[in-house]
């Protein structure tokens, strides 16, 4: 019985552990429909957020086909999206609104 | 300038002018008259500016992915009253109740309009600023909004001259594959949102269809096509498609025991 709960508590510990480990912050601030830092590493097989910062009055959003992520993001405000875990390779990602200038690619090493 | 609008409000208008088509289409047989559109119209864009108008405090909340939450709910919620909207007509035939009918479309429509509005008015939005820009957008605008109701017309003319005998089996089908699409894109939203575990892809098919590519982007609105989906959304699709599929089966036996 002892064993029993003991194993129990321990299964529920790593999985809280799990589910409150740190996940890895990136910073990615969009000015002048240009993000930055446009071109970035991040850990494969890890899931990271990114904190996205449109310093911008007009609205962006945030699109990559590779990462399947789709985020409008209001002119002033920070947004998180999270990414990931993912194998090694680079994911493109742009602007849907003004994906002219606003491009940028993650690569995952 | 001008291409790009095309192509961003032509695919948010795509979804929604393809739910209308097929609903008007089935509810044919039922409902004479057209009016719930015009209502479910204004009422949906009425919530588009809604959302628009609190986006940006909307996507603060829960830790800053309220945008997702919002999303996959508003999904959820069209695959369900498509659920819905399948079960009535199915085992109804003669006794199918109208208002039921109308309310379950009107609202379907309603909830598609206001996310793929919203998005559209801040596109727009951000551009009334710059004159210069603005009028290249809302001509460019203006041409996808036309070419995706044409679309949507199409489909509709389509749809109401099939022969009988296949319309329902076809309408099962339309049916099942916008469920599951709204689903499987739900799931994508809270995903995004890290409520449900992120997975790697099950399989790439991007060096086969590119979703960048046009028909990548036309598949993406008739069925939701990804190139690299993962497992939970895989399922979630079929879920989509099995309950479909199992409601009116149902309701096909249901029916046929009253005749």
């Amino acid at each position: 019985m002892q064993v029993k709960l003991m194993a129990f508590s321990l299964f529920l510990f790593s999985f809280i552990a799990t589910v409150y480990a740190e996940v890895p912050v990136f910073k990615l601030v969009i000015k002048d429909h240009l993000f930055f830092p446009s071109d970035f590493e991040i850990p494969a097989n890890t899931k990271v957020k990114l904190l996205v910062h449109n310093q911008d009055a007009s609205a962006e959003e945030f699109e990559s086909y590779e990462l399947n992520r789709e985020k409008v993001i209001e002119g002033g405000r920070k947004v998180v999206i999270f990414i990931g875990p993912l194998p090694a390779g680079d994911y493109p990602f742009f602007g849907e609104f003004y994906p002219k200038t606003a491009q940028g690619v993650i690569r995952v090493k | 300038m001008l291409i790009n609008s095309v192509a961003l409000i032509l695919e948010e208008t795509l979804e929604a002018a393809l739910l209308i088509s097929m609903l008007l289409a089935m509810t044919g047989l039922w409902l004479n008259s057209k009016r719930w559109l015009l209502y479910s119209f204004l009422l949906g864009f009425a919530s588009a500016y809604l959302y628009a108008a609190t986006m940006a405090d909307i996507s603060e909340w829960f830790n800053y992915v309220g945008q997702e939450v919002v999303n996959a709910f508003l999904q959820a919620m069209i695959a369900v009253l498509l659920m819905l909207f399948a079960w009535q007509v199915y085992s109804g035939a003669d006794n199918v109740k109208h208002k039921n009918l109308m309310m379950c479309c009107a609202a379907a429509v309603v909830f598609s309009i206001c996310r793929e509005g919203a998005e559209i008015l801040l596109y727009l939005k951000g551009f009334s600023a710059s004159h210069e820009a603005y009028l290249a957008v809302m001509i460019g605008s203006g041409l996808g909004f036309g070419i995706g109701i044409s679309v949507g017309v199409l489909l509709y003319y389509g749809l109401v001259n099939i022969s009988l005998s296949y319309k329902l089996q076809l309408y099962r089908v339309l049916l099942a594959i916008f469920s599951g699409n709204m689903l499987s894109q739900a799931c994508v939203q809270l995903i995004q949102a890290d409520w449900l575990p992120a997975a790697q892809p099950l399989w790439d098919t991007s060096s086969w269809i590119a979703e960048h590519s046009i028909s990548g982007h036309i598949l993406y609105s008739l069925i939701g096509y990804e190139a690299t989906p993962s497992g939970l959304q895989i399922l979630a699709y079929l879920i989509g498609i099995a309950a479909v599929l199992m409601i009116t089966m149902l309701a096909d036996s249901r029916r046929s025991s009253y005749e």
